[in-house]
């Protein structure tokens, strides 16, 4: 269709325009829009994938999220919602045509209820600043993603982010109560309740992982936690990443359920000593992190089991953190292992599948195989306990073509993960980055129903579009096939 | 006795869907009580899914477990304590239950604060939507955030968004020892349970019944040993927990009718008007405080108004009479997405119509 210029904005008219409408909406809020100030939300922490919105706005008032969504449904602009921009699938990747809502001016801690075990906080809050606030009441808000001191909480339940001490502590989903949100349309409502249920669907549950594509977030009710008595640190090394794996299962077939269970291989714990230089022994070709948490006559127990199972696995050496000093140490170089693993290349690409246990050996061997046939490097960090991968793809963006084989190679990956049984996310997201993968893990009627669920919340597609759902049309461009319970279209993954 | 029958209960379905007529989910009926009873409901054909049953898959080390939701409830619990483990909801086992309908109906025992709801362990369901469609969500991983999270969304609709095919669970090890302690304690004071919430303690129990609080601790040996000289109180060995969790506790032979309220744990007393004759409703506090079951001939109404004010919400527990009302209304925007999420599995309210939030049914 040809534009009639005489109708259809410039770029920059709709960008003035929007603008001034939004500043008068959002009077006690902030508008960006020139060119150098939209730059530092042109990605998150996908930096794949790069787009400038029309205009970002900041409100600081829940009465201005409301006024800016309502303008937004009434002019049919497409709106994302930004936390800290931390997110790794691109789910808050701007919409050219539309604008970006930051929720960065919404970082108040509204109410701390240390007898009552809950907080109320506004979206913008980081996630480690609740526990920061709720500690001296010996409390402490359970779900710890490795940017903890980065993201927000409103990004978290966006994503249902977990963390390392998410094997026995839950998700996101597991530990809030109740959030205020407001529709496309404006209107605010409280989703949950304060004590365990609420009347009539499980909205609490479809909302959390939603990605923005439902509801914006503009408060949570989270719960607070009782800081365990005790926690104690086992650090186990192995010669290989098989008796790594192998030890994971038989903690849990111990009857064990550490509060984190988690596998470095060999490059990864060579980067995070370099990094963080916590002690780990860089000539392993595995190292486990377990913790033990409870009181002390239960972490007494079980630690005794723990180090046994490890033993009976081929461990070469254990390791209990000595005080709590270096527990926090060795904890820190995990959760510092993507950016320090990001230091033995110029750019790192993480990938999120998760599979039944009982597959790691498998998929850790394909992977090593896939790496040397697209020439890239991989290192493995990850939430072994509970099979959540995290490969990260070491290459060299500004070497031509490196980009598109990294995300191939991404792919293959996520696509191995369905084709075992597994999902292609875990706790990152669909956002654009694994859309396409979407269609190999589901059918066209379930991925019909999505868009379904999409369309009871936001008819018109606004809210942050293009995501997490793909079109049956691009699904069928890209060519893939649902996997549907070991029918496997990729013939190369029987050879294993 | 295992047996897939999801072929033909999409067939009979689809059938519906083409012309139009309602269909009346059943498992092992076992949860009759539940629910609102429809005026249509005798007309309504029945859909049993009791046939389709079976473990398909479970593997102790990776703490899941996958059957068919006609599996009866006390197959899944017996498989899964020969290998030392459980339900970490710990579900009603009303006789003849069948673990969909336990799931549809979204019913978690006294652990429930403690470990989580069976929403919190589910991972995977496939359903039969209200438009005949075999739908897939979520998988048999411990962590998925692949589209929306409707596996969870399943669990207590009452099959009004789908009728359960399969569904997956996060299963987890027995304790090595349970362990039940009283305590005085003045009636309908939930204090002391608030406070010991807020500690860290191997808990997975906590009720007050009468004039007597009891705690449970589950865990390792040493550790239930250590929190129970810690706590003092009485050992017990008529532990009111199964019965509190399967209905058949002395509290609710009672024969007025039942009512669940659902508020935080810390919620004071509620005021329940005496009924007509002049008896005071009889009030029992489980999961902390947080699930207290009500005994009283009070109107619908005015339970729900009472349930409103303390920002919770009630569900009656026993038998009703055609229309009459058994779930918390829904109001405002809340009520219009609802009614639309329940459009969007069901557009023609085939499923179990007039069974759950009438007003979700418009
Ligand atoms: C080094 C590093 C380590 C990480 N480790 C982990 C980890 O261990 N576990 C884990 O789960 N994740 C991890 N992540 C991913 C990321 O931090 C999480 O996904 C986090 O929850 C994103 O929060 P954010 O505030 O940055 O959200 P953003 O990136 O700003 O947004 C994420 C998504 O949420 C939406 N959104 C944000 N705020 C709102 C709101 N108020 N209302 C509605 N939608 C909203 C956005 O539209 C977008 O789709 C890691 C990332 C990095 C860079």
């Amino acid at each position: 269709m040809a534009a009639n210029p005489e109708t259809v904005l410039s770029r920059r008219d709709k960008r003035k325009q929007y603008a001034a409408e939004l500043r008068a909406l959002t009077p006690t809020g902030q508008i960006l829009h020139s060119d150098e100030d939209l730059r530092p939300y042109e990605s998150d922490g996908l930096t794949l994938f790069k787009a400038a919105p029309l205009v970002v706005v900041l409100p600081a008032s829940v009465e201005e999220v409301q006024a800016v969504l309502k303008w937004a449904s009434e002019r049919s602009v497409p709106v994302v919602a930004r936390g800290a921009g931390t997110g790794l699938s691109g789910g808050a990747l701007p919409h050219e045509d539309g604008i970006l809502l930051g929720l960065a001016k919404f970082n108040q801690i509204l109410e701390l209820n240390p007898e009552h075990g809950y907080a109320r906080v506004q979206p913008g809050v980081r996630n480690l600043a609740i526990s920061d606030a709720a500690r001296p009441h010996g409390l402490y808000y359970a779900p710890d993603p490795s940017s903890q001191i980065a993201c927000t909480i409103g990004g978290n339940v966006a994503e249902n982010s977990g963390g390392v001490h998410c094997l026995k502590y839950g998700l996101t989903v597991h530990n809030i109560l109740a959030i205020k949100v407001v529709t496309i349309e404006g209107e605010l409502l409280t989703i949950g309740a304060p004590g365990c249920d609420d009347a009539g669907y499980d909205l609490m549950a479809l909302l959390t992982g939603s990605e923005g594509m439902l509801a914006v977030t503009v408060e949570v009710m989270v719960k607070l936690l009782p800081v365990p008595p005790l926690a104690k640190l086992v650090m186990a090394a192995f010669d290989s990443v098989e008796d790594a794996g192998d030890a994971v299962g038989r903690v849990i077939a111990e009857g064990i359920i550490p509060a984190g269970l988690e596998l470095m291989d060999n490059p990864a714990i060579r980067a995070a000593e370099d990094f963080a230089g916590c002690g780990y022994p860089v000539d392993a070709a595995a190292v486990l992190l377990c913790e033990l948490d409870g009181t002390e006559a239960e972490v007494e127990a079980q630690i005794g089991r723990v180090s046994d199972v490890f033993n009976a696995s081929n461990a070469k050496t254990l390791h209990i953190a000595n005080s709590e000093e270096e527990r926090l140490l060795l904890w820190k170089g995990r959760k510092s292992a993507f950016p320090a693993v990001g230091r033995l290349s110029p750019d790192y690409y993480c990938i999120d599948g998760t599979i039944p246990r009982r597959e790691l050996s498998k998929v850790l061997a394909r992977m090593d195989e896939l790496s040397k046939e697209f020439n890239l490097r991989i290192a493995n960090v990850f939430h072994a306990g509970d099979g959540n991968l995290h490969p990260l793809i070491l290459y060299d963006a500004s070497i031509e073509g490196e980009s598109e084989r990294t995300e191939r190679l991404g792919s293959e990956i996520l696509q191995l993960c369905v084709a075992v049984g597994g999902t292609v996310t875990g706790e990152h997201g669909v956002g654009v980055e694994k859309i396409n993968e979407m269609c190999v893990q589901f059918d066209t009627h379930t991925l019909e129903q999505f868009h379904a669920v999409k369309a009871a919340f936001d008819p018109n597609g606004l809210l942050n579009p293009g995501k997490v759902v793909p079109t049956l049309q691009r699904c069928a461009e890209f060519g893939a096939m649902h996997v549907h319970k070991g029918q496997l279209p990729h013939p190369d993954i029987e050879r294993f | 006795m295992n047996h897939d029958a999801s072929a033909a209960l999409l067939d009979t379905v689809q059938q519906h869907v083409a012309n139009g007529l309602p269909l009346r989910i059943v498992g092992g009926n076992s949860k009759s009580f539940l629910g609102r009873v429809s005026e249509s409901a005798e007309e309504m054909t029945t859909l049993s899914v009791a046939e389709h049953r079976g473990v398909t898959n479970y593997e102790p080390t990776e703490l899941v477990m996958s059957a068919r939701s006609g599996t009866p409830l006390s197959l899944v619990i017996d498989t899964l304590k020969q290998s030392g483990q459980q339900l970490p909801f710990d579900p009603p086992q009303l006789p003849g239950a069948t673990l969909g309908g336990t799931l549809a109906c979204g019913l978690s025992g006294p652990v429930r604060p403690y470990c989580g709801a069976v929403r919190d362990h589910t991972l995977g369901t496939r359903v039969i939507s209200g438009k005949g469609e075999d739908l897939a969500f979520g998988g048999e991983v411990m962590k998925n955030v692949a589209g929306y999270d409707v596996s969870r969304v399943q669990i207590g609709a009452y099959g009004t968004l789908g009728v359960l095919l399969d569904v997956s669970l996060k299963v987890l090890p027995l304790p090595e020892t349970t362990r039940t302690l009283a305590f005085e304690q003045s009636e309908h004071d939930c204090s002391a349970m608030v406070k010991l919430a807020r500690h860290f303690l191997p808990v997975t129990g906590a009720a007050l019944i009468g004039s007597r609080r009891y705690i449970r601790l589950a865990g390792s040996d040493a550790g239930v040993q250590a929190a129970a000289s810690e706590l003092g109180g009485d050992a017990v060995d008529d532990a009111p927990w199964d019965a509190l969790r399967d209905f058949t506790h002395t509290f609710f032979q009672d024969e007025r009718p039942t009512w669940r309220i659902s508020v935080a744990d810390y919620t004071p007393k509620l005021a329940i008007p005496d009924d007509k004759d002049g008896s005071p409703a009889s009030v029992l506090y489980d999961w902390g405080g947080a699930q207290r079951w009500v005994k009283t001939t009070l109107p619908a109404q005015e339970i729900f108004a009472l349930a409103a004010s303390a920002n919770g919400h009630a569900t009656r527990f026993s038998s009703a009479s055609v229309g009459d009302a058994t779930h918390q209304p829904i109001e405002g925007v809340a009520a219009r997405l609802q009614t639309q999420l329940r459009t969007s599995f069901d557009p023609q309210r085939l499923l179990n119509r007039g069974r759950f939030h009438p007003e979700l049914d418009t």
